[in-house]
């Protein structure tokens, strides 16, 4: 350990600390500024005090994207029971079980754009694969529209978002579920306990650290969510804005409609929200990680 | 008597597993057509000729006409070899200043005292709280005005000079190097820039490999800030071209399906190779 004072470790930590100075902490006191102001990028911003924010008090939209951002938190749960059961049902000694364990990664790696126009097409009214499978089953009558109905545009979204997600968290847990030492399921089983308590009793405590670390991760992923809307929908956000999210109607308002003052306000907001939900998390994520 | 008996519950047994056997790998079959079946859907329609039903019930999937038409057809209207020119230069770039970049950030966090260590530390971590889409306004600012590298492959590496998240996991990597080593270097009169660079990085290789094989696929799929960035179409990464095709070739699916199945299975093949090391940098992310 270098004791003396030095130069050194400010030098080596310089390039990093200017990188985040200019691309992170400047722009969130930014943000921030222009949150107060009439600002459409070209000309000089214009302070307008509250103006921005008791408008968006006032928004429906803005209450509609909060909403949906909330309700997209769904995927965190839905994400953490499908993933550990996923990665209890791979972890096991069969021939070829990594050509499956690469087949579940898939999705998480093919990027949203391209996922999201496959699924657009997938739930195409006249071509997508859904219908013509539904239809020739008989589970419906004749082809449904489905991105052109407004109670489908956010589950077809978090389906998606939980589609690719799934095989990513579940290589997560499976490593978590490699480092239980195999005594405690022994005991379990002496124990007389069935497959189903084993993993409850054994399984579910010894992955704490994954499910914290895939709680923070994907729920804030989840209240940041834009991708998939903005590819689904068409950059449209759905009928009747069916489909907006926080982090969409901050990129409508500032980058379609030249609102980056009343955006920035969108902004603040989406940063209360995350910070709020996040506070009583930085402990725990912290020790998820750093857990040795 | 008593040994057909025991063999008698031995072939049960045997059955039995077998017959468990059977039912995993059902399972796995059943899964794996739930995450495989929608690319090969969109992989069989991007070969599906004029003559091949692209509605219909049941869904036709096998091309009866196949040809590669939808390919050159894409190829020809949207530069999407330059896509490709232009995501592998930004994500090639992106992750070698960030690798560096980030790794110069961790050693000292990791291996020396310094006033201000902690407060740097926690300051660095809280920006992984702070959702970067946030920054996008402000950093466009930026762009416009201040670096004038609108719509250049600049604005999208930039950008991601540093991240928190990496020279967070970095410092995990470093601080499993046993202190010996540095101090042996330090004896021998090195100087910490060559601390750093022949004994930190060499032992860490398969973190920064990790760290590497992420910020790629990051880099490799970004897609909000260089939309907002590249606009000119010789200056568009794959997802921002991705984009324009599906707006030029709205109702062709035969052709949007096609130039999905050019961006995807590069991707797919890079997985392949590097499975391994994919998976460890996972398991990583977690334990530290």
């Amino acid at each position: 350990m270098v004791k003396r004072f030095s130069l050194t470790p400010y030098l080596f930590l310089t390039p990093a600390l200017i990188a985040i100075a200019v691309f992170v902490l400047f722009p969130i006191g930014a943000v921030f500024y222009y949150s107060f102001t009439d600002y459409d990028i070209v000309t000089p911003p214009v302070w307008i005090g509250l103006e921005n924010y008791l408008k968006l008090a006032q928004d429906p939209v803005f209450w509609k994207a909060l909403s949906h951002s909330l309700v997209y938190l769904i995927v965190t749960p839905t994400l953490i029971v499908l993933s550990i059961a996923l990665a209890i049902v791979i972890n096991r000694n069969l021939r070829g079980i990594h050509v499956f364990r690469a087949l579940y990664y898939i999705p998480a790696v093919s990027g949203t754009i391209a996922i999201g126009i496959a699924w657009r097409w997938l739930f195409d009214a006249q071509g997508g694969l859904i219908n013509g499978v539904l239809v020739w089953l008989g589970v419906l009558q004749e082809p449904l529209q489905w991105l052109a109905e407004p109670a489908y545009t956010l589950p077809i979204a978090m389906l998606m978002t939980i589609w690719m997600g799934v095989g990513y968290y579940a290589m997560i847990f499976l490593a978590g579920l490699q480092n239980i030492p195999e005594e405690l399921y022994d005991a379990a089983l002496i124990d007389g306990a069935t497959d189903l308590q084993k993993h409850w009793y054994v399984s579910v405590p010894g992955l704490r650290p994954q499910i914290v670390f895939v709680f923070v991760i994907s729920s804030l992923a989840a209240l940041k969510v834009f991708e998939e809307i903005l590819v689904l929908t068409n950059r449209t956000g759905g009928i009747l804005d069916s489909g907006v999210t926080m982090v969409f109607y901050l990129w409508r308002q500032a980058f379609r409609l030249s609102h980056a003052g009343y955006a920035s306000a969108v902004a603040i907001a989406l940063l209360i929200l995350t910070l709020a939900f996040s506070v009583f998390n930085v402990r725990f994520l912290e020790r998820g990680i750093e857990a040795d | 008597m008593e040994g057909t008996q025991a063999g008698k519950v031995r072939t049960r047994a045997r059955r039995r597993k077998a017959l468990q056997t059977v039912f995993w790998y059902a399972v796995l079959i059943l899964i794996s057509l739930v995450t495989v079946v929608p690319f090969l859907w969109i992989f069989l329609t991007s070969f599906k000729g004029p003559l091949d039903q692209v509605v219909s019930v049941p869904p036709q999937l096998i091309p009866r006409d196949p040809t590669f038409a939808n390919y050159v057809r894409v190829w020809n209207q949207l530069p999407v070899g330059k896509f490709f020119l232009n995501s592998i230069f930004v994500a090639v770039c992106t992750v070698t200043l960030n690798v560096l970049v980030c790794s110069l950030a961790a050693y000292p966090l990791a291996k020396m005292r310094f006033r201000g260590r902690d407060a740097i530390f926690y300051l660095l971590l809280a920006t992984i709280i702070v959702p970067v889409q946030l920054t996008y306004i402000p950093s466009f600012v930026l762009a416009v005005k201040v670096f004038k590298y609108y719509d250049t492959l600049r604005a999208a590496i930039l950008p991601n000079l540093a991240s928190a998240f990496n020279i967070f996991l970095l410092r995990q990597a470093f601080r499993g190097v046993p202190d010996d080593l540095i101090d042996a270097g330090r004896i021998d009169g090195a100087s910490e820039l060559r601390i750093w660079w022949n004994i930190l990085l060499p032992v860490v290789r398969p973190s920064l490999a990790t760290v590497a094989i992420f910020t790629f696929v990051t880099s490799w799929n970004d897609f909000f800030w260089p939309s907002l960035m590249l606009h000119t179409r010789e200056r568009m990464t794959l997802p921002v071209g991705l984009m324009a095709l599906q707006g030029m070739f709205t109702s062709d699916f035969r052709g949007i399906a096609a130039g999905v199945t050019m961006v995807v299975v590069p991707i797919l093949i890079f997985f392949i190779v590097l499975q391994r090391q994919f998976i460890r940098g996972l398991t990583g992310a977690v334990k530290g």
